[in-house]
């Protein structure tokens, strides 16, 4: 008896342990009794939209705050100062956002492999090997110099902390009890490496080793064909022709010479060219109230939770709204009593690669100019979960680390590369978005991007007082011409940066004549401006759509750029198709081709949620495009892809280009040749598509935009039906589109805004809040951003409050 | 009888267990249940098993009709199995397991009071 009751009580006790710890069986297991248990586990995380009035008491805080949740969960915070705000900031930021805030800084300091395991130890090395957190940790040195700065990022951190520190396993976010881990404290360091993970998303598109290969193999003439500097199609972001009135600063003039190497480099995976943004503003001369309006629209890949968090500041002294990024102080796109400033990214390349001469294979000396000079080696450790760490040796010269070696993405590869990258150098760039948040006119705007290094931005700004400007802000290498495109020799420091552009020399102007400012991340600037401009990559559609459109329309209203910020407008296609619809002969066409011949020629060009014309349209270019460039895929090297302007430029222009021939082929295609065989390529892609689908093929379903969750989970992400696509104004393509569309006009009697973006203010998938914005902006719906001055007269719309309670005496 | 009011006994105490305790606290509930009720050992189990079984879906089932699914059909996508079944199963499994260990601990097999 005794003895069954004893194995009883083991078997028991067994079942319970294995039920509270996770597993790894090929797929992971979360600790099934606890995830399952609904007085604590995932249950719990299941919520409704009616939310009852909470109250927390924290010490850190001087004094009450008091957050007023309004109908879409946006929390409007006001306190008695900013040390109060900032922590509020942060508490209520963590309260809805802290497992993707924590993720996102993981992701960023390389450590996913501590909560995913194996699988994520390639991507892990390679932020490591880029120098993240070295970056991160050079602006958290610079940030904690300024005294108003650090005090903002630890009142910030305190606030999460405080969060943090009230979390038991029931209120654990649901990914956490998912991946069964708890989060760690916030630290400073964290928000920069959120920064840098931003300036990575929208620096590294660069192509230096795909540009030198193909230099080597298709030489000069062609690299200067096909990637052209400057496209020179519409208007610049800034025209300010023979009026750039400074001395600029020259550094010696003579180019770095072109290498003639092949680099056998696995590059990283890089960020999609369909990452960039639209904003513009629209002076009071052109707007039906005679004031100034301002839009904003970056376009980022979609995730949930989103990019984005809005949220209301409000103390005496300070009182700003709009997109905050969760883990960062105050607003970065935004609005407040005077003036409104939004970001596109502003396309120039900040990224080099020095080709580094070692003394030997043990890598600790290197040359530079006539002397061997030691390197730093970092020992990075990488923990795994379920496993032994992983430790990386990370070579460091003076121009950066070495990403790629024998060990990492360069197997076949004998040359070392140094990795120069602006956002290794120290910068404060919170300071800037805490002076914008409380700028009161240009003046104020124009001081506070002075402290904005990288990554670099258009920021555009409006003024109650009627002022509108657009200034590219960062800092920025002088270049010489061609610096930058290709691998730099890292034995001479003649070829490294030697300047920067002064501030007040970048590109920049106010109230232009045309009445309005933009940028899309076209090419920056006219000619006149003196200093070289280069990038891996500039918009050449949007920008013009945007300007025909703003230089058409008078007595603009906030809808009017609501429907602009919409405008499915496919300018891509109402340059090309035409082209390529003279090239194909009708009468050889079988009954399904003719079909799509047709659909094509009656498209409007516009891409609608239920264009069948956009999809068959979208097919061909897909399939042109590829066999275009089919030379650039290469087992061997990677090769750079020329843009979709140039492109379709050349297919009307230089039809017996060498490229237009297929090489699987045995006949010689010229353009025409090759825009037929992918017409016809196009039309099956769309058949097979109907037989798997079982559908016609409208634009939205064959688009199939996705927003997917930050852990990749299937169930926790949503396919959605909208219209746009890379290169339309209205940006969404499949995985990359409006990330936070703003719409400002910035009234004397009080200025007010309209706002909405492509996922939910929480970042819970078991709350109606964590995607109930979906629908809203694919119906091209705005929120109102309730912008009004004290917590009563915000109760009136609000669903709940909560209340921050000092419990220090 | 007996057995019904000790599965009722059951879904009472460990209700108030886990209300403030880890999960885990309704399996030493259930074995010192288990203990004092001193069933027979098939009793004991299936008391265990459907006292914490149904506590443990009443409770999700309350849980996933106040907040309309939201989350339980994610979750039944992400899990291999019905999210309410596995959580019965397992909630039961544990239960049953923890009170026939109880009442074997309990040497006395005959009770005064029933």
């Amino acid at each position: 008896m005794r003895f069954k009751a004893i194995l009883s009580l083991i078997g028991t006790a067994v079942l319970v342990y294995s039920l509270n710890r996770s597993w790894n069986f090929g797929k992971p297991i979360p600790p099934l009794g606890k995830f399952l248990d609904p007085f604590h586990g995932f249950w719990k995380n299941a919520e409704t939209k009616s939310m009852k009035p909470g109250e927390a008491s924290l010490s850190g805080l001087s004094g009450n705050v008091s957050i007023v949740y309004d109908s879409t969960l946006i929390p409007h915070i006001y306190a008695a100062n900013e040390e109060d705000l900032f922590f509020a900031q942060g508490y209520v930021t963590a309260k809805h956002r802290l497992w993707q805030m924590e993720f996102q800084t993981m992701a960023a300091a390389g450590r996913i492999s501590e909560i995913l395991g194996p699988a994520a130890v390639d991507f892990d090395r390679g932020q490591r090997r880029i120098g993240m957190v070295y970056a991160a940790q050079n602006s958290l040195n610079e940030m904690e110099k300024d005294p108003v700065l650090k005090k903002i990022t630890e009142r910030y951190t305190e606030g999460i902390n405080a969060y943090i520190t009230s979390l038991n396993y029931e209120k654990l976010p649901l990914e956490y009890k998912l991946l069964d881990y708890r989060p760690e404290p916030w630290t400073p360091l964290k928000s920069g490496l959120l920064l840098k993970y931003m300036a990575k998303t929208l620096n590294i598109g660069e192509k230096d080793f795909e540009m030198t290969n193909a230099l080597k193999l298709f030489g000069r003439e062609t690299i200067d064909l096909l990637f052209p500097d400057n496209e020179h199609v519409g208007d610049p972001i800034v025209d300010n022709t023979g009026n750039w009135k400074f001395k600029p600063t020259l550094i010696d003039s003579v180019a770095p010479a072109l290498p003639k190497e092949l680099v056998q480099i696995k590059p990283m995976e890089k960020s999609s060219p369909d990452v960039g943004s639209n904003n513009w503003a629209v002076a009071g001369s052109k707007t039906a109230s005679g004031s100034p309006l301002l839009c904003n629209d970056p376009h980022l890949e979609l995730n949930l939770p989103s990019i984005w968090f809005i949220i209301h500041l409000n103390a005496p002294g300070f009182n700003s709204m709009g997109a905050s990024l969760p883990g960062a102080p105050a607003v970065i796109s935004g609005f407040n009593d005077s003036i409104a400033w939004g970001e596109t990214n502003a396309q120039r390349d900040l990224v080099d690669w020095y080709k580094i001469q070692f003394k030997d294979s043990s890598k600790n000396e290197y040359f530079s100019d006539g002397h061997w000079k030691p390197v730093q080696k970092v020992v990075e450790k990488i923990s795994i979960k379920g496993n032994k760490p992983f430790f990386d040796t990370v070579v460091y010269t003076h121009h950066g680390p070495v990403t790629f070696d024998e060990s990492y993405h360069g197997t076949n590869e004998k040359n070392h590369y140094s990795f120069r990258w602006i956002a290794h150098d120290p910068s404060k760039e919170l300071l800037t978005f805490y002076l914008l948040n409380k700028g009161k006119n240009h003046h104020d705007y124009t001081e506070a991007l002075n402290h904005y290094a990288s990554p670099a931005q258009n920021f555009v700004f409006a003024c109650v007082n009627g002022d509108i400007a657009m200034r590219i802000q960062g800092k920025y290498p002088v270049r010489r011409k061609n610096e930058g495109r290709f691998v730099l020799d890292g034995t001479k420091t003649s070829d490294e940066w030697h300047a920067f552009i002064p501030n007040d020399q970048n590109v920049m102007y106010k109230n232009p004549t045309r009445g309005f400012v933009s940028s899309a991340n076209q090419y920056p600037v006219d000619d006149t401006y003196p200093y070289y401009v280069m990038s891996n990559h500039y918009e050449a559609y949007r920008n013009r759509r945007i300007n025909q459109r703003l230089n058409e329309m008078n007595k603009i209203t906030p809808q009017d750029l609501m429907n602009l910020q919409a405008d499915n407008y496919n300018l891509k296609a109402a340059e090309s198709l035409p082209t390529w619809l003279t090239m194909i002969d009708t009468l050889k066409l079988n009954p399904t081709e003719k079909q799509a011949y047709q659909k094509l020629k009656t498209w409007d060009y516009i891409n609608n949620i239920e264009s069948e014309g956009a999809s068959y349209y979208e097919a061909w270019y897909r399939a042109l495009y590829a066999m275009i460039w089919d030379e650039m895929q290469n087992d061997k090297l990677s090769l750079p892809y020329p843009t979709a302007y140039t492109t379709i430029k050349l297919v009307k222009e230089k039809p017996d280009l060498s490229f237009f021939d297929i090489i699987s082929t045995p006949e010689k295609e010229t353009a025409a040749g090759v825009v037929r065989k992918s017409f016809s390529e196009g039309v099956k892609t769309i058949e097979t598509w109907m037989q798997q689908n079982k559908k016609s093929p409208t634009w939205a379903d064959y688009k199939d935009s996705y927003i997917q969750h930050l852990a990749r989970l299937e169930p926790l992400s949503y396919h959605v039906k909208h219209g746009g696509n890379n290169n339309i104004v209205n940006a969404h393509s499949k995985r990359n589109g409006p990330s936070w569309r703003m719409v400002v006009s910035l009234e004397k009697a009080g200025v007010k805004a309209w706002g909405v973006y492509p996922g939910g203010q929480s970042g819970n998938p078991g709350s109606p809040y964590y995607n109930n914005m979906i629908d809203v902006l694919t119906a091209e719906h705005y929120f109102d951003l309730h912008f009004n001055t004290s917590a009563d007269q915000t109760k009136k719309f609000a669903v709940s409050t909560l209340t921050l309670k000092s419990n220090s005496k | 009888m007996k057995f019904i009011i000790q599965t009722l006994s059951l879904m009472l105490v460990c209700f108030a267990c886990q209300f403030f305790l880890p999960w885990w606290s309704m399996a030493i509930a259930a074995f010192l249940l288990g203990y004092f009720f001193n069933n027979k050992k098939g009793q004991s189990f299936f008391a265990g098993l459907l006292g914490v079984g149904i506590l443990w879906f009443a409770m999700a089932y309350y849980i996933d009709t106040a907040t309309d699914s939201i989350l339980t059909e994610k979750m039944n996508k992400l899990l291999p199995l019905n999210t309410f079944l596995l959580t019965t199963i397992i909630g039961g499994l544990v239960g049953g397991l923890a009170t026939l260990s109880g009442s074997l601990f309990n040497k006395r097999k005959t009770s005064k009071y029933y």
